[in-house]
């Protein structure tokens, strides 16, 4: 028999020779891994909440019930809880605890904020969740409610700017040497942590006990000061490997494996018209020709090559879910969602050879316009009863459908943006991001996804901030100015408010010229003009025209539609749309800050959203369901004992926590 | 090397003690009944350690050849038996004992201990050599089925070297990776069973469903065995430990005996053919509709035109197989003297599949030897096998690894000639060359089996050492070291030009390794007393320590850059890969019995383990389990009776631990990735669980024997129940836990059956007699409550078609299955009604479907059992064993394949003019009927579609019913019948050959089942497990008859 110690020790071979495990993992590794897998599930989150905020139209089927039929689907909720709970929370245990035996305060501070953030961005979007037994391999762990989580996060923060003013022990691995977002710059992840509690603290706007301008402030003015404090998170284009989970790249921006990696996107004609003709000025934005895609038309194709040899640039147009629409009436682009559904929106194809498609017009006056429309855009057709035959020559982006409602839909440029990881063309290389549409069939050795590329024929050229090498926003400068804006005119303080507003707008111009010139000068510019820099020309225009609001006449609409369009592809749209209560007017003395986003005329959420009129908070998307498969199908006892509603058709306009003025409005929905 | 030294040792001394042999002389007897002296007709009558037998007449006279020094065994249905040695004498009197005073009858139970039958509190079943060389089959656990109560045989499928699998009065663990088979122990050593699925389902394609595994018990010789005993309960198991939970089987090989050498030659030739085919209908060629009804040819559906006496049409399926043919042949030498004895044997069995191409050739060496030195005994045992497999792929892999022959078979368009899979340039004949990318396309069954290789080797060594030394006749010690270590070679070549994902279409190769090593050791002592004369006392104490460990490595690359050299040494550096993994576990135990017994009457046995596990938390990985057992021969305190001669109940309760999968108790990280100058590492979405506990298993089993008519009839019943708590699993959970599946301790599952035997010998005459052994068992198995939201435990490997392998917590079955169904008809409070009408979904056109996972079915039998018959008319002896079953879903995922892509006959239905849906609208609940005809467009929703289209489309509908290929089945199968002349008498001259007979044996002559698929014996992935893959056929080697003609010569 051995003995009582050998034997313990004969007995300890449970660990597995060949692979590491979570207690052996370097901090200075870990912490990578949670930047890019925080970015990850940052991006669809910003992504499908811009969906529901109206930056973005989709025809894909779930999302499209937050862009358009607001018939919310709970399909929607899994992406961003999985990519957060299963791709980084336990993450942030482990590395906090191996990074405190080291006294590597900087990783313990690292982990605090991924913390706020994920927890926070949790919050945000389902109200209660586990949080305090999360992320720890608790087989059924208990949700916690929204304040609960709200003050551990600001705690967490608080935490962070304590560690990150530390010397680390000697010996501890630097932040440099592990972090992909701040080069190890402690004193910028200090001014991130404070913007962090400007943002956060600024959600409580709607209550008077807690809402505190002079402290929101103060966290203003320590935290960052110009666009070289702002915190991003890298995009790159050089690897091919792809993720564990859900199989997208690993090295390119979050925003772009959502928002911008398929065909399903467009810009909604709300955003648009933001951009184009902000205040009714008339004079469209700098930003605009750098946000919207375009794509190539009236191409000709050299006939020895057969590579372009000559074309015109035609911006999108954007997709309008929100204005009331006669389904009935002619076809125009005022009703083409309504003509043809709410996920109906074609994606374009390459004419890699001339190509004839005969649609079938019964109705004459559609037949009549759609002759008019093709003759003005200078196709050959013919006709024969009710059937037109359109003629789309090589070199065209066409939509490859017999149905002429849908003919087109080339004017709504999809986002989508290549990666070498996603086009599946070897050819394309690393500097080239432009989306080239697939050809119907393969032409003569080439496979039918790169006849557009081989043929130079670009189907879009994408969005700054969702291409696969564009910066992710974490936390910006021109954010805190837009938060500064705000709380100066919460205050009764114009002045600053408007101050604060122009070097909003200007940080974040200053911000896209400084990313667009260096795409310019890596290369990216040579088949993709919309990623070179602005004209300073321009932007002058834009200052001196009413589309910048003066210091006289500033409203809070004025506010925050250009903080809307600044944040763009973010999950702040929607937060601060709910603080404003949307459309509603009814907070404060505001107004309607954002006017003209309502119900559209495709609305079929009525289950989901029961509030009968705007002033009703049950009338908007204030909350996403819980995972129905991922969280409450496997915790239903726990999910249900704090929120009985938690299941309920209805669960998603149920406001939470910071989107009610008291607790006892917040305790009074989860009765 | 030292342990090789001492095997030669032992083989010399064995050989060189070697008896001169003796004069063979004829030996006559008469058996009497110990009871009233009556004559005993129809005892078998045996020379120990060898095949030369022969039975009693009506006067109860036997004759027999043997020399001085043999041992003749006699047994008797009822009797104990006994022995007697030959010594000068050639007439011999022998009494035989009813067994109700069986004082004789010895079963082998746990730790190899031998154990009188009456004194047992538990269920033992014990199979001798006869029995299982009935229906001798390479594997022997396939030999079981139909002869053990409460014993669950599955054969994989009919394919060359395919394993089986077994459960004995149902599974335990839950969870996929949990294993639910016995442990086997061979002479003492526990013997690997494992089914390895080397190699990687996304780059080599090989899965548990996708291609032919052996379990390892395979690699044991049929012929070696000389008794095999089932412990099934807790009870009788306890003593093992750990991985004992699921029962074990004691197998002893055959040892020498006293006296002359004897050689025995056995060969075997067999020839088996397929059972039966799925059919195809051939009235619709290939082709494919779209929606508005355009006809696409160029498709492995079968949707498309009528077939007219134009087209020729091709038998593919019914010409493919071919009949496999098994060469087995068996030579061993056995031989003693006083002090030592020596068993030696050697077999090769040489198999050719039914699929061409494909074989299992298997080759057994085993050295059996003992030597006595005063009061230490030694004994040495060492047994070598090399396997090998040829198979193919036969159904779809991950990730482009292509269809499989079976899959493609089965689905490919009768109006081509699949022979015809060749260019003249020796590429791949594709019937939609030019329409079909390659890897979208099919291969040809013939360029997979003729082309692609796949094998598998595997060469194993076990042996072990033994050493027992009497101190005084009250006290032994023994010690014994036992060894079993094996390596498995796969091979996977798929050649250049095959229909796989482009990156493997320029040739694919992959090896898998895997080394298992097993070493034990185990000291215990035994000491014998009886006190007041009527009191007998037994302790044992013991200790043992096992040490296992697997290493396994696969290398794989793609793309050969020069053709024709299939090695890794001519694949770019960028395109080859390895990966090592090592698994490592160890067990300490301690271990005890103790009982007592007074007189005949009352038996009590209580034993204890203590386990300690390298698998479990430390803090857990210490843990104890008692068992209790008593038996009670009330018989004993009644006056003598002809009509109950024995009587006995039996009750026991145990407890068992089972530990955890190695390393269960960390968590992992996925591989690293690089962005920028950074390299990530993060966790995998597998928790470990650094506190995780053993299994506990609490049974009790109560039962009785009887005994009638001096024994002639028996009856053995036992009902049990059993809880096994805290089941080791990694179910998905919530994933606010940070992880997709979490280790945890949690939930019970509970069996509980019923397991009856009867025996009897119906006719007993001098020339005819009739033996009849008839085995009835049922299991229930539910599982008990688990964390709440643990909804179900699927075996990833048991998911084909619309259903998944589930086990289903809180009261649901173990055996369960879930799937999809149609929605039937709704009451006023939105329940379904059951047997209602079923549901149109107005923007289909056709049947809602049920997506949530529904349970369709229950995959455990009502009951099985077998009736077993030996019949002798003199030196003919006739066996035949009917194996029955009575419910139990089986899911026909064959047939759910073939309705799919328009192969089954069943969508010929109204000549594919018409289908007809009824039901009531899902949405408004109005009656709906709607009949789609060819050539007729209809809108559905504000699409129109062609009639052809939706015909089509009925079928996809209904094949998404998991409910229309789900039986409950019933089988009876003559599972085998075997013939056997023995020649011996007619050799009254020849002094060289001591005994001949022939045998011609026939398995799965027929079965009557109400089971419309291919054979109902199913399990699609093999020995997968938790609940496993039984019960859902899919797209597998059909199963097969063979008829073997053998010859056995005793020299």
């Amino acid at each position: 028999m051995l003995g009582a110690t050998s034997c313990k020790k004969w007995l300890d071979v449970n660990t597995d020779p060949d692979n590491p495990n979570n207690q052996s993992v370097l901090v200075q590794n870990r912490l990578p891994w949670i930047e890019h897998f925080y970015q990850y599930t940052a991006g669809v989150t910003n992504y499908r909440t811009s969906c529901i905020a109206g930056v973005y139209y989709t025809n894909s089927a779930n999302p499209n019930t937050f862009s358009t039929t607001w018939a919310c689907t709970n399909a929607n909720s899994t992406t961003s809880y999985q990519t957060w709970f299963v791709e980084v929370s336990s993450n942030l245990v482990d590395m906090y605890n191996k990074a405190q035996k080291q006294g590597a305060y900087h990783y313990m501070a690292a982990a605090d904020v991924f913390h706020a953030l994920g927890y926070m961005q949790m919050l945000d979007l389902y109200g209660e969740m586990p949080y305090t037994e999360a992320g720890t391999g608790n087989p059924s762990p208990k949700p916690d409610d929204g304040k609960t989580i709200f003050n551990g996060c600001m705690a967490k923060l608080n935490e962070a700017i304590n560690l990150f003013s530390q010397t680390q022990a000697t010996g501890a691995p630097s932040l440099a040497s592990g972090d992909l977002w701040g080069g190890g710059d402690v004193s910028k992840w200090i001014k991130a942590c404070w913007g962090l509690k400007a943002r956060y603290f600024l959600k409580l706007s709607k209550k008077t006990d807690l809402y505190n301008a002079d402290s929101i402030l103060n966290c203003l003015s320590k935290g960052p000061q110009s666009i070289a404090d702002n915190l991003v998170g890298p995009g790159y284009n050089n690897s091919t490997v792809t993720d564990y989970l859900l199989g997208d790249p690993v090295v390119t921006n979050g925003n772009f494996d959502y928002a911008a990696y398929g065909n399903t996107i467009r810009m909604s004609q709300y955003y648009y018209n933001l951009l184009a003709n902000i205040r009714g000025a008339g004079v469209a934005d700098p930003r605009l020709a750098k946000i919207v895609p375009s794509y190539m038309t009236n191409v000709k194709l050299d006939p020895i090559t057969n590579r372009v040899s000559s074309y015109t640039w035609a911006r999108s147009i954007g997709v309008d879910s929100y204005n009331p629409q006669t389904a009935s009436a002619p076809l125009s682009v005022a009703n083409r969602l309504a003509k043809g559904g709410a996920t109906s929106i074609a994606t374009a194809s390459y004419a890699g050879v001339n190509t004839n498609i005969t649609y079938a017009i019964t109705d004459a006056t559609d037949r009549a316009n759609f002759i008019a429309a093709v003759t003005a855009s200078g196709k050959t057709f013919t006709t024969s009863g009710n059937n037109v035959t359109v003629t789309y020559k090589a070199g065209s982006v066409f939509i490859n459908s017999t149905n002429y409602l849908l003919a087109g839909d080339t004017a709504y440029v999809n986002m989508r943006s290549s990666a070498i990881a996603t086009s599946g063309i070897p050819a394309q290389g690393q500097t080239d991001v432009s989306w080239y549409a697939a050809a119907p069939a393969a032409r003569s050795g080439v496979a039918a996804a790169a006849v557009g590329f081989t043929d130079g024929v670009v189907a879009s050229t994408g969005s700054f901030q969702v291409r696969p090498v564009s910066d992710q926003e974490i936390v910006t400068f021109h954010e805190m100015n837009f938060i500064k804006a705000e709380v100066y005119l919460r205050k009764g303080d114009p002045a600053n408010a408007y101050t604060a507003y122009r070097a909003g707008i200007q940080a974040h111009i200053d911000m896209m010229q400084a990313k667009l010139a260096s795409w310019q000068s890596a290369g990216y510019t040579a088949t993709n003009p919309d990623m070179a820099p602005m004209s300073s020309s321009d932007i002058n225009t834009y200052f001196a025209s009413t589309a910048v609001a003066n210091a006289g006449n500033i409203t809070m609409a004025d506010i925050m539609l250009q903080k809307y369009i600044a944040m763009g592809c973010s999950i702040e749209n929607w937060n601060d749309m709910r603080r404003f209560n949307f459309s509603a007017g009814n907070v404060g003395t505001f107004g309607v800050v954002y006017p003209g986003y309502q119900r559209g005329p495709l609305f079929t959420g009525s289950a989901q959203l029961t509030g009968a009129s705007p002033t009703d908070p049950r009338y908007w998307i204030r909350r996403y369901a819980l995972p129905p498969t991922y969280e409450i199908n496997y915790n239903s006892i726990n999910t249900l004992a704090l929120n009985p509603h938690a299941t309920d058709p209805n669960i998603w306009s149920m406001p939470i926590w910071w989107d009610c003025a008291t607790d006892a409005e917040y305790y009074g929905y989860l009765k | 090397m030292r342990k090789f030294a001492f095997y030669l040792l032992m083989l010399f001394l064995s050989l060189s003690s070697l008896a001169v042999n003796a004069q063979e002389k004829t030996v006559t007897g008469t058996i009497t009944s110990g009871a009233d002296n009556s004559k005993l007709p129809g005892v078998t009558v045996k020379v120990k350690g060898s095949n030369n037998s022969t039975q009693t007449d009506a006067r109860g006279v036997f004759t027999i050849k043997a020399r001085k020094g043999d041992v003749l065994l006699f047994t008797y249905v009822g009797f104990a038996p006994s022995s007697v040695t030959v010594g000068d004498q050639t007439t011999i009197v022998v009494t035989m004992n009813t067994a109700d005073g069986q004082l004789g009858e010895v079963v082998i139970t746990a730790m190899g201990i031998k154990k009188e039958r009456k004194a047992l509190g538990y269920s033992v079943t014990e199979l001798n050599a006869n029995e299982l060389m009935k229906n001798k089959n390479t594997n022997v656990i396939n030999s079981l089925a139909g002869k053990v109560p409460g014993v669950n045989v599955t054969q994989f499928s009919g394919s060359a070297g395919a394993g089986a699998s077994i459960t004995i009065r149902g599974g335990n663990s839950t969870s996929e990776g949990r294993q639910n088979q016995p442990l086997f122990v061979i002479d003492g050593i526990i013997y690997d069973n494992s089914t390895s699925v080397t190699g990687n389902t996304g780059t080599d394609g090989l899965s548990r469903s996708n291609t032919t595994y052996s379990n390892r018990v395979m690699d044991v010789n049929p012929e070696d065995i000389e008794t095999l005993s089932v412990l099934k309960g807790a009870a009788a198991a306890a003593l093992y430990g750990s991985r004992a939970a699921d029962g074990v089987v004691i197998i002893t090989t055959k040892k020498g005996a006293d006296g002359a050498v004897k050689v025995n030659v056995a060969s075997k030739i067999s020839n088996s053919h397929v059972t039966k085919l799925p059919e195809a209908q051939t009235s619709f060629a290939n082709g494919i509709y779209s929606s508005n009804g355009v006809l696409t040819k160029t498709s492995y559906n079968s949707w498309g035109l009528p077939i007219t006496s134009a087209d020729t049409l091709y038998d593919n399926i019914g010409n493919f197989f071919q009949n496999g043919i098994v060469y087995d042949n068996n030579v061993s030498v056995a031989g003693g003297s006083k002090n030592s004895s020596f068993f030696l044997s050697g077999s090769n069995f040489k198999q050719s599949g039914i699929v061409p191409n494909t074989s299992y050739n298997k080759t057994t060496f085993r050295f059996n030897g003992e030597q006595r030195y005063g009061h230490l005994t030694l004994n040495a045992n060492i047994a070598y096998s090399v396997a090998d497999i040829n198979r193919t792929l036969t159904t779809a892999g991950l990730y482009g690894s292509g269809v499989g022959s079976m899959q493609s078979l089965y689905t490919f368009p009768q109006t081509y000639d699949i022979k015809n899979y060749l260019n003249s340039d020796g590429s791949q004949h594709r019937i939609y060359a030019g329409v079909l990318a390659l890897d979208g396309d099919i291969d040809n069954p013939y360029w997979i089996i003729k082309n692609d290789k796949l094998t598998s080797q595997t060469k194993r060594v076990t042996g072990g050492i033994n050493g027992n030394y009497k101190v005084t006749n009250w006290w032994d010690v023994t010690a014994r070291l036992g060894y079993d270590q094996y390596g498995t070679n796969d091979y996977t070549y798929i050649t250049p030009g095959s229909a796989v994902a482009p990156l493997y279409q320029n040739g694919r190769l992959s090896k898998d390794l895997l080394n298992y090593t097993y070493v034990t050791t185990t000291v215990m002592t035994n000491f014998h007393k009886t006190f007041f004369h009527d009191f007998e006392t037994h302790l044992m104490v013991g200790t043992t320590s096992e040490n296992t460990s697997i290493v396994n490595q696969n290398h794989w690359g793609y793309t050969f850059v020069v053709p024709g050299t299939i090695s890794f040494n001519n694949i770019a550096t960028t395109n080859k890969f390895f990966t090592d993994g090592t698994t490592r576990r160890r067990l300490v135990g301690v271990y005890g019995e103790a009982g007592i017994s007074y007189k005949n009457i009352a038996y009590l046995t209580v034993t204890g383990r203590n386990d300690q596990s390298s698998t479990l938390a430390i803090q857990n990985n210490s843990y104890f389990y008692p068992s209790v057992s008593g038996s009670f021969v009330f018989t004993e305190l009644l006056p003598k009776s002809r009509i109950l001669s024995f009587g006995k109940v039996r009750a026991s309760w145990a407890r068992v631990g089972k530990d955890g999968n190695a390393y269960a108790t960390n968590t992992y990280v996925n591989p690293p990735i690089t962005i920028g100058s950074f390299t990530g590492v993060g966790n995998q979405y597998y928790s470990g669980n650094p506190d995780l506990k053993p299994e506990i298993q609490n049974s009790w089993e109560l039962g009785g024997e009887f005994r009638f008519l001096n024994g002639r009839f028996g009856l053995d019943y036992t009902y049990y129940h059993s809880e096994t708590e805290n089941q080791i699993g990694q179910p998905r959970l919530a994933q606010s836990g940070g992880f997709i599946f979490s280790t945890l301790n949690s939930g019970s599952v509970i069996n509980k059956g019923m397991e009856i035997a009867l025996n009897g010998k119906a006719i007993a005459t001098r020339d005819f007699s009739w033996d009849i052994t008839l085995n009835y068992s049922y299991n229930k198995g539910r599982l008990g409550a688990f964390l709440p939201g643990v909804a179900y435990f699927y075996p990833t490997d048991a998911q084909f078609g619309t259903v998944k392998a589930a086990s289903i917590p809180n009261g649901g079955y173990f055996l369960g299955m879930t799937g999809q169904s149609y929605l039937r008809e709704v009451d006023s409070k939105g329940v379904e009604i059951p047997n209602g009408r079923y549901q149109v979904d107005p923007n289909t056109g056709f049947y809602k479907l049920n997506t949530t996972n529904p349970i369709v079915g229950n995959r455990e039998p009502d009951f099985i059992g077998g009736i077993n018959n030996t019949l002798r008319y003199k030196k003919l002896s006739l066996s035949f064993l009917l194996d029955i079953r009575k419910g139990g879903d089986v899911f026909n995922g064959t047939e759910y394949a073939l309705v799919a892509n328009g192969l089954s006959k069943m969508t010929t239905l109204n000549n594919r003019q018409s289908v007809t849906v009824t039901g009531v609208n899902s949405v408004t609940g109005a009656d709906f009927s709607q009949t789609y005809t060819a050539g007729t467009n209809y809108t559905i929703g504000t699409t129109t579609y062609a009639g052809s289209y939706l015909i089509q489309q009925y079928w996809a509908n209904y094949a998404a019913n998991s409910y229309n290929f789900i039986t409950s089945v019933n089988w009876v199968k003559l599972r085998s019948l075997s013939l056997n002349y023995d020649f011996t008498s007619l050799l009254k001259k020849t002094k060289a050959i001591k005994g001949i007979s022939a045998t011609v044996v026939g398995t799965n002559l027929f079965t009557i089942t109400n089971y419309k698929g291919m054979d109902p014996e199913v399990s699609a992935a093999g020995g997968t497990g938790g609940s496993g893959s039984t019960g859902i056929d899919y797209l597998g080697v059909p199963t097969v008859r063979t008829i073997t003609f053998g010859l056995n010569i005793t020299l």
